[in-house]
């Protein structure tokens, strides 16, 4: 009964990839053809059914940008890098669209030791860290019942000091991916889809104006009270904008 | 002679006795009740001479001529009478009752005094005008008039205030002097210049006047509430006709200064209504066209372009704020050049005011100029418009590709062209995909990572418990014994032990697996195989006595069991022999 379930499952997943390989050709083909709404919402039908890649939100934001929707654009080349960091044609592209943003922020760069522990950790996600651990547990192990079951001496040595090289390389791995699942659940970013909104001192309408933002603009999301978020720029001024301003990646 | 100088004196003496029986001393005025802007005459009056007259004390009066003395001295039918009058004129200082104090007079060493007089003084009165003064000829026919175009103006609507100055045909004006130039508080004002102006003929007050338009200023209130606006004032030098006539005939004209002032009005500015107005209300009043426009939409990176916002029509436009384009932060713009054409005239400003920026894109892309919107308040119909501009798109076709650090920016500025791959061209779109589910599934911290992650572990111990109990096993020589040959009988008797309970068969069987265990331990040839070459190579393998004979024992309870009815314990019994005589072979045997 259960099998049967599995391949009816199976059997199911495989008839909806199918038909979203459909969606996404006509939509490719109708963003070549210009018709860059028409393949926005053949993009969108992709995600009503629960499915995204890399690739569908990078052809939907390349569909926005040339619709000029400065907003959804960036929202959609953010969500793309997301799933995909490295890619240089998400990056490339997201570029073109940051030039249509009117915000000019400033991006604090990091510098010494912490962009070097960034650029180390940023080589995986943090669940490639985590196999990565479990990988070198299972090496350590094995290298380590061959030190204790081998009776010469060169063997046992170099034995010894491989398994614990790995170790030493599971218990690193870890700690990244730990660090990362951290960064991964603190990070709640956003992107402003309001033309302009104000972003105030408190999270309230009579509090006063501490800044102005305009669409496209990346924030952090900080806190959340009602209908309010307290959001941090990428260069550190923090405020409280309204829920219906923002659309959280 | 000194006769008649007697009858003289004696005369003198009689006329004086009867006189000076009858002093009098009085004090009349012109009127008793007179107009403030009218003057009074004060006459003190004695029938005898007298000295030391003190005159009251005129208060609430001006001395204004005076005193003036008089005497009469007449003689009718004989008789004399004197009359000496001291006159004052006066001009009263403000309204109201007074009182005039009385004035004394020392007549013959006796003192006398006026009665106090009351006069009352209203306000003022039209005094007949002497139509021959040319102050008063001058004030009739000359006129400065301030028009202004509305008394109830909005804020920031323009009003016109022209003064004119209407002289009648049979006067002439000599010169002008302004002494009083009004000053416009909490207004803007500009004054329309007035050169060469003619003199026109108008009607002033149902009479034909010849008028002269001196200036013309153009009014915005600045406030709302009751504003001033100060007068103007001209001194004139006036050219009159008088009644005199020189000899051929012609009027005499005279000459008179007059000031004139005109224009000292209250405005009742009214603010703008609160309802409607829109957010981005910046004080814009009259009638506007609003645009925002682009010299190029189409351009390479670093070449310039310029935005221009455009307010033109009818109202305050010196005094709007335009409103200032938003451009992307990544195309450089500088600081706008202000400029303005505009005229005033009476009807309020006219013409264009402008905001052009120079915007210069650093980097290849589009740029979308969100719409900017520009709020009015319209007189005719007394609403809030607003005017948006259309959106627009400044497509940047060649440059560099802004990638967010800098550094990667830097242009090298070759004479020579290289030939670079353009890898900085807005990428195409991916065509192939594998779609995964929305809801992210982590490997991190599930159970499976956290089994495969510690299992391992385990095997350490396990090893460490392996690894004792081979040792232990390897110090237990009895139970090894045991083992082996469990483990050689296991070996070469297991057919035998499955035919256990069939004679034949399990005969064949063990005589085979005796056979075959020789054959592999101490290689022998099935071909010699008999019981002394067994018993001899036995032998050699110092195999003991006892032992040999009871592995040829076995051998010859096989061939004799063929023959022989045996019970299924007897084969058990050989079973165990043989599997015991095997072990024992296999350790003796060296």
């Amino acid at each position: 009964m259960k099998n049967i379930l599995y391949i009816l499952l199976v059997l199911f997943s495989t008839v909806t990839f199918a038909q979203n390989d459909l969606l996404f050709e006509q939509g490719n083909a109708l963003y070549n053809d210009g018709k860059y709404a028409q393949a926005i919402e053949k993009y969108n039908a992709i995600l009503k059914t629960k499915h995204h890649s890399e690739e569908l939100y990078f052809n939907l934001a390349n569909a926005h940008y040339k619709l000029n929707n400065i907003a959804p654009s960036i929202y959609y080349y953010e969500k793309a890098l997301q799933l995909a960091p490295d890619d240089q044609d998400v990056k490339n592209n997201l570029a073109y669209a940051k030039n249509m943003t009117l915000d000019a922020i400033d991006v604090i760069p990091q510098a010494g030791f912490s962009k070097l522990v960034k650029n180390f950790t940023d080589i995986m996600s943090f669940d490639n860290w985590a196999k990565l651990a479990v990988l070198s547990v299972i090496i350590f192990v094995l290298l380590f019942l061959v030190y204790y079951f081998t009776y010469s001496t060169t063997k046992k040595r170099l034995a010894f000091i491989s398994s614990n090289l790995f170790l030493f390389i599971a218990v690193i791995s870890l700690v990244v991916a730990f660090h990362k699942y951290n960064i991964h659940l603190k990070d709640k970013s956003a992107i402003v889809f309001a033309q302009e909104t104000v972003i105030k001192s408190e999270p309230n309408n009579r509090s006063s104006e501490v800044f102005r933002l305009h669409q496209g603009t990346k924030v952090q999301i900080l806190d959340t009270i009602n209908q309010w978020k307290k959001i941090k720029l990428s260069d550190g001024k923090t405020g409280w904008i309204q829920n219906v301003d923002i659309k959280e990646l | 002679m000194k006769f008649i100088k007697h009858i003289s004196i004696i005369l003198i003496l009689l006329a004086s006795s009867i006189t000076s029986a009858q002093v009098k001393f009085e004090a009349k005025v012109s009127k008793n009740k007179l107009g403030v802007n009218e003057r009074l005459r004060v006459d003190f009056e004695m029938n005898q001479d007298g000295d030391h007259f003190n005159p009251p004390d005129f208060s609430n009066f001006m001395v204004v001529g005076g005193p003036n003395q008089s005497v009469s001295n007449s003689w009718i039918n004989g008789v004399r009478s004197y009359t000496k009058t001291y006159s004052y004129f006066l001009a009263p200082k403000k309204q109201g009752n007074f009182m005039l104090d009385q004035a004394t007079i020392t007549i013959d060493g006796e003192t006398y005094k006026t009665s106090p007089l009351k006069i009352e003084v209203t306000s003022a009165v039209d005094i007949p005008k002497d139509p021959n003064d040319p102050d008063y000829l001058a004030s009739e026919n000359i006129h400065l008039v301030a028009e202004i175009s509305k008394t109830d103006p909005y804020l920031n609507e323009a009003i016109t205030v022209v003064y004119k100055l209407y002289v009648s045909p049979n006067t002439g004006v000599d010169n002008w002097q302004e002494t009083d130039s009004p000053r416009y508080n909490d207004f803007w004002s500009q004054n329309i210049d007035m050169k060469n102006q003619k003199v026109q003929t108008g009607i002033y007050d149902g009479q034909d006047y010849r008028f002269l338009v001196l200036r013309k200023t153009v009014l915005y209130p600045q406030k709302t509430g009751k504003l001033n606006i100060e007068p103007l004032s001209l001194d004139i030098s006036v050219q009159v006709p008088t009644n005199r006539r020189d000899i051929f005939g012609r009027q005499l004209m005279a000459q008179a200064h007059r000031t004139v002032s005109a224009g000292n009005k209250t405005i009742n500015v009214k603010p703008l209504p609160e309802i409607g107005k829109p957010a981005d209300f910046s004080g814009a009043v009259g009638d506007f066209k609003f645009n925002v426009s682009m010299s190029k939409t189409e351009l390479k990176a670093s070449e310039s372009l310029q935005a221009k916002v455009e307010v033109s029509g009818n109202g305050n436009l010196k005094l709007i704020k335009l409103p200032k384009i938003s451009l992307p932060s990544s195309l450089e713009v500088y600081e706008p050049e202000h400029s303005e054409n505009v005229q005033t005239n009476l009807d309020g400003m006219q013409g264009t005011v402008s905001d052009t920026y120079t915007v210069v894109p650093q980097f290849k892309g589009n740029y979308p100029i969100p719409s900017i919107s520009f709020s009015y308040f319209d007189l005719k119909t007394e609403t809030y418009k607003r005017l948006s501009s259309n959106e627009m798109v400044i497509d940047v076709l060649e440059g560099p590709q802004n990638i967010g650090n800098a550094s990667t920016n830097v242009i090298a500025n070759n004479s020579k062209q290289p030939v670079v791959l353009n890898s900085n061209q807005f990428a195409f779109i991916k065509t192939k995909s594998n779609f995964t589910s929305i809801t992210p599934s982590y490997f991190f911290q599930t159970k499976l990572f956290w089994s495969a992650l510690l299992l391992p572990f385990l095997a350490i111990p396990l090893a460490f418990v392996i690894r004792k109990k081979k040792a232990d096993r390897d110090a237990d020589v009895f139970g090894n014994r045991i083992r082996t040959a469990d483990k050689l009988a296991k070996k070469y008797l297991r057919h035998a032990k499955k035919a256990l309970g069939k004679k034949e068969a399990f005969y064949i069987a063990l005589e085979k697996a005796l056979h075959n265990y020789l054959k592999a331990k101490l290689h022998i040839e099935s071909s010699d195989f008999s019981k002394d070459i067994i018993k001899n190579l036995l032998v050699e393998r110092k195999v003991e006595a006892q032992t040999i004979s009871d592995f040829i024992s076995i051998l010859e309870s096989c061939e004799l069991a063929r023959y022989t009815p045996i019970t299924i314990v007897t084969m058990q019994q050989d079973y165990d022999k043989a599997a015991k005589t095997i072990s024992l072979i296999d350790k003796q045997a060296s």
